[in-house]
């Protein structure tokens, strides 16, 4: 498809249907993410909001649907996205600094055949330093504590300049200084006017840290803007039996 | 004809297969295949070195020595692997090679002495095992058989006792160790048995061959049957079947008789892969069409259901929105369609396509399933 | 005594183990140690079958050979993963037990057309079989796998990493898999008539093992690991070449397990020694941060400034002797004895000023 469908939406998704070993995760999904939107991704265990980033990015193949970023299909978008996976998903005693993971998000830009250069090297000191992990640049990953794995993962996203950010649960496991800073980082790349979806699982924080909400339990619950959508009857059909969990949540909005 | 000869090797073979569908049915159960692999090379070291120090090639002590080795290399492995310094994969890969290694460099120095052949080491001669016989109750009695039996016999009363206690702990170690059934040491009998089995086999099929009667006959057990009962009995009928296969075609093509019966354990599992009802190619390939179809039905109708009523209905609702918004080849989408109109869930109107009451029920049904699930995986 | 023979060996072996070093280092990465072992073994058929086809044991002939064979063991484990869903060890024992009985039945089958004493070699390996007219053509195979990893190096590395992460960005993983995997193949195929099939596995993984525990980065551990590749390499080589009806296999394997086992232990950041003295210091400090603060609780139970605690109390505080903690704290001029008059039979201990500032100071 060469036109551009919906071209002022950030994140286009029709129809998506996602299966696993033939049983569907993930049910006729439809969800529009304006741009400028700083959206949390949110559903009890199980949910399929990690398999919805994926589908998203063509990591796991549909059963139907399409998608299109910035009107264009993902294939074609590559360089405006950046992703950051589960901290949990790689292993951290690999041989690498960390400058050496953040340069990794330049490597789909780079190409084939070209190395790094100093150009390379400035602008992931550059990240680095906007995570606040700049004299950490030559140390090995395999000494850094959680809440610095997580921060050189987005310093990798962050180095790619993308227009479009996804990250998987960048807040779990972090201690609290580390989930701030995350925080008001990620809202730092939404007023340059980027998009940042974050699968995130703690209902508390949500109405604080995000103005867009996106509510998941293998069929979109609700989404839209959180004052709207952050709502107690929404809560119940997301996550039904664990309400009792949440039956103590204040429903403010007082982000 | 059957003569003496063919019968001393089929008997040995067989009891080969025997005892390795025993262990392996619990080998592979247990996810430990590969530590079949590892116990099968480093008894290698166990036996030179008992040689070494005792001076015993027969008898209790090299089948002492070996089971040491082998169960050492096991759980060196993965003590080497706590140290984080390495992955299990990588432990294991250095430490068996090590010990092979060094079983194979003491026997080239002491060659002289040893008379132990690092080829038959690794290969076995099967085809031999009538040299070396014993007399017994007036008959003669291959030597290697009757180690073979011994062995074998161990194996079937250990696993006849414990059969319980080694299911449990092969699918539920926290559960077994909560029972107090100590999978620990039911794991170490399992790797002691295998060690032990590996000795008394190699003379006859080598260490590689062993391998291939301990996991392939498993693994083809696993394929076909869905209980452990199921998995040893279908383990046992494809050795024993591989081993007079192997034989006879083995003797007519004059090659390895040994190797012949280790690759004859492969048809076996062949057969599994092509015809299992359970997991076999065909089966899976019609199971994955329904499911499929099904999967695909229930993907328009859930489509069909979240538009009903609102204002896109008109645009979602056309052959358009399928090929368009689901991303599905005309083709494609015609015979789901087609399916769909088949089982009566969907009806068509010119363009239009809308559900019949059929499945707006089957749609209600799979929103409450899910909810169920949910709520069970909660 | 530098024979051409004894060069000839020297040479082939140095630059087997420095490519089986380097191609080693992604295997270890990405924990297909075994896989190796796999293709490696499931090589023999292939070996065999070119030989009876060929009619000779010509170069490229064999490795041709092995390498089909290599390659579709290395395919038949994912179908078996994959396709029928069998568990990932169980997958690597069937093909590496099925492809190597099929090697044992075609060596009998060559053993019975005559002319096959040369191919038990590939079975431990032997040096001495390897002609001065096979380094060339080694030379520039390994040459190319090299260079065909230099290329792709950050893609490799990326790959090795973080799969998922590579694949967001849009890199065709699956075939950059293949392309890997197809090069450890030529890799372990080269190495076979040094090594032989059966041990090539540890000299894949132990070089790599060994430079790991060095290193901080991946370039530095490659480079280490063809470093230790090659001495082992040219170690095993040489003691078998000289030692009479020595395999080199064996040799070269223990050669290189040495130097895994000497990084394991002795490597600066990460090796046992360093680490368990680490943790010894550690706990040394804890015990010693433990009666100081004893020291200083019991201080200000008794609203005290230089109360004296008793050394019976601190033992069974810290659940152990206190007395050698006591001396070393002694030593570094932060505890001494009481200079009130003891009582029979007891020894007490008081904070000096270091002390205090010591226990007042934020972890050191």
């Amino acid at each position: 498809m060469n036109t551009l469908h919906e071209p002022h939406i950030a994140c286009h998704v029709e129809d998506l249907t996602v299966s696993y070993r033939e049983r569907p995760v993930l049910w006729d999904i439809d969800l529009d993410i304006p741009p400028g939107v700083m959206a949390a991704v949110v559903g009890p265990n199980g949910a399929g909001k990690s398999t919805l980033i994926k589908a998203i990015l063509g990591l796991v193949p549909p059963v139907a649907g399409h998608v299109r970023v910035f009107g264009q299909p993902v294939a074609q978008a590559r360089r405006r996205i950046a992703y950051v996976p589960q901290r949990q998903s790689v292993d951290w005693d690999f041989p690498a600094t960390v400058r050496d993971v953040v340069l990794m998000g330049l490597y789909g830009k780079l190409g084939w055949l070209r190395r790094p250069g100093r150009a390379e090297k400035a602008k992931a000191q550059a990240a680095l330093e906007q995570v606040g992990m700049q004299d950490y640049a030559a140390r090995p990953i395999s000494q850094l504590s959680g809440g610095q794995q997580q921060r050189v993962f987005i310093a990798r996203a962050l180095v790619q300049e993308a227009d479009l950010l996804f990250l998987d649960e960048p807040m779990a496991g972090v201690d609290a200084v580390t989930e701030a800073a995350i925080v008001s980082l990620l809202k730092a790349q939404r007023d340059a006017g980027r998009t940042v979806v974050v699968v995130h699982h703690d209902l508390q924080t949500v109405a604080r840290y995000f103005d867009w909400l996106v509510m998941l339990n293998q069929r979109i619950i609700a989404q839209g803007p959180v004052a709207e959508v952050y709502t107690e009857d929404n809560l119940r059909a997301a996550y039904g039996g664990q309400l009792a969990l949440i039956g103590t949540l204040r429903l403010s909005d007082d982000a | 004809m059957l003569d003496a000869v063919a019968l001393m090797i089929l008997g040995t073979g067989a009891l080969v297969a025997i005892s390795g569908a025993l262990l392996g049915t619990f080998l592979v159960l247990r996810g430990e295949s590969m530590s079949g692999d590892a116990i099968s090379h480093a008894i290698v070291l166990g036996i030179v070195l008992a040689w070494m120090l005792t001076g015993a090639r027969a008898g209790v002590l090299p089948v002492a020595g070996a089971v040491l080795a082998g169960v050492g290399a096991v759980f060196g492995a993965q003590a080497l692997a706590r140290s984080k310094l390495l992955g299990q994969d990588a432990a294991t890969g250095i430490v068996f090679p090590a010990m092979f290694a060094l079983g194979v460099l003491l026997i080239n120095l002491n060659a002289r002495n040893l008379h132990l052949d690092i080829d038959t080491v690794l290969l076995g001669e099967i085809g031999f095992v009538w040299l070396n016989t014993v007399t017994i109750a007036g008959i003669d009695w291959p030597v290697a058989g009757v180690t073979l039996a011994a062995v074998g016999a161990v194996n079937v009363a250990v696993v006849a006792l414990f059969w319980k206690e080694w299911k449990i702990a092969a699918f539920d170690p926290g559960l077994a160790s909560a029972l107090g059934l100590k999978p620990g040491a039911m794991g170490f009998l399992l790797l002691a048995l295998t060690a032990a089995t590996a000795v008394a086999a190699f003379d006859a099929v080598g260490v590689v061959l062993f391998l291939a009667f301990l996991i392939v006959p498993a693994v083809t057990g696993r394929l076909v049957a869905a209980s452990v009962g199921g998995m040893l009995s279908v383990a046992l009928l494809s050795g024993l079947a591989a081993v007079g296969i192997g034989y006879a075609a083995a003797f007519r093509a004059d090659v390895s008789l040994g190797g012949g019966m280790a690759l004859a354990t492969g048809l076996g599992l062949l057969l599994a892969l092509v015809a299992s009802p359970r997991s076999g190619v065909v089966a899976a390939w019609v199971r994955r069409r329904a499911l499929r179809e099904e999967g695909l039905v229930a993907v328009l109708i859930a489509h069909l259901s979240a538009h009903e009523g609102t204002a896109e209905e008109a645009e979602e609702s056309g052959p358009a929105a399928l090929v368009g918004h689901l991303g599905w080849r005309p083709a494609h989408a015609q015979a789901v369609v087609a399916a769909a109109l088949d089982r009566g869930v969907i009806r068509r109107e010119g363009e239009r396509l809308s559900l019949t009451e059929a499945g707006r029920a089957l749609a209600r049904a799979e929103v409450r399933r899910n909810d169920r699930r949910r709520a069970l995986a909660d | 005594m530098l024979s051409p023979t004894l060069i000839t060996v020297a040479l082939a072996a140095a630059m087997i183990g420095a490519l089986a070093g380097v191609l080693g280092s992604f295997l270890v990465l990405r924990g297909q140690s075994l896989l190796g072992d796999v293709i490696a073994h499931a090589s023999l058929p292939g070996v065999v079958a070119a030989f009876l086809i060929s009619g000779g044991r010509g170069f490229f002939a064999i490795l041709a050979g092995a390498l089909i064979a290599g390659a579709l063991a290395g395919l038949s484990v994912q179908a078996l993963r994959r396709g029928a869903g069998v568990k990932p060890d169980a997958a690597l024992g069937v093909v590496l037990s099925l492809f190597f009985a099929a090697g044992v039945v075609l060596l009998t089958l060559a053993q019975t057309r005559g002319g096959s004493a040369g191919l038990t070699v590939f079975l431990f390996g032997q040096a001495a079989s390897v002609l001065r007219a096979d380094l060339l053509p080694m030379a520039l195979v390994g040459g190319g796998v090299l260079v065909v990893l230099a290329l792709f190096w950050k893609e490799f590395q990326f790959l090795a990493f973080d799969p998922e992460g590579a694949r967001a960005q849009g890199l065709p993983v699956a075939r950059l898999e293949v392309l890997l995997t197809l090069l450890i193949a030529v890799t372990i195929v080269l190495g076979l008539t040094l090594a032989g099939v059966v041990l090539m596995v540890a000299l894949l993984i132990a070089p790599a093992v060994a430079a790991r525990q060095w290193v901080r980065g991946l370039a530095p551990m490659v480079w280490l690991a063809a470093l230790f590749g090659a001495l082992a390499g040219t170690g095993g080589a040489v003691i078998s070449a000289i030692g009479q009806g020595v395999a080199t296999g064996p040799v070269m394997v223990l050669a290189a397990v040495a130097l895994a086992a000497l990084s394991l232990l002795l490597a600066p950041e990460r090796g046992i020694l360093a680490r368990r003295t680490r943790q010894a210091q550690a706990r040394k400090s804890l015990r010693g941060r433990q009666v100081l603060a004893a020291l200083g609780g019991l201080e200000s139970d008794h609203a005290n400034p230089g109360y004296a605690g008793d050394q019976a109390m601190l033992d069974a505080y810290l659940g152990t002797d206190a007395g050698p903690v006591l001396a070393r704290l002694q030593r570094e001029g932060y505890v001494r004895p009481a200079s009130l008059p003891p009582e029979p039979g007891a020894r007490r201990w008081e904070l000096t000023e270091a002390g205090r500032q010591r226990l007042e100071a934020p972890d050191a």
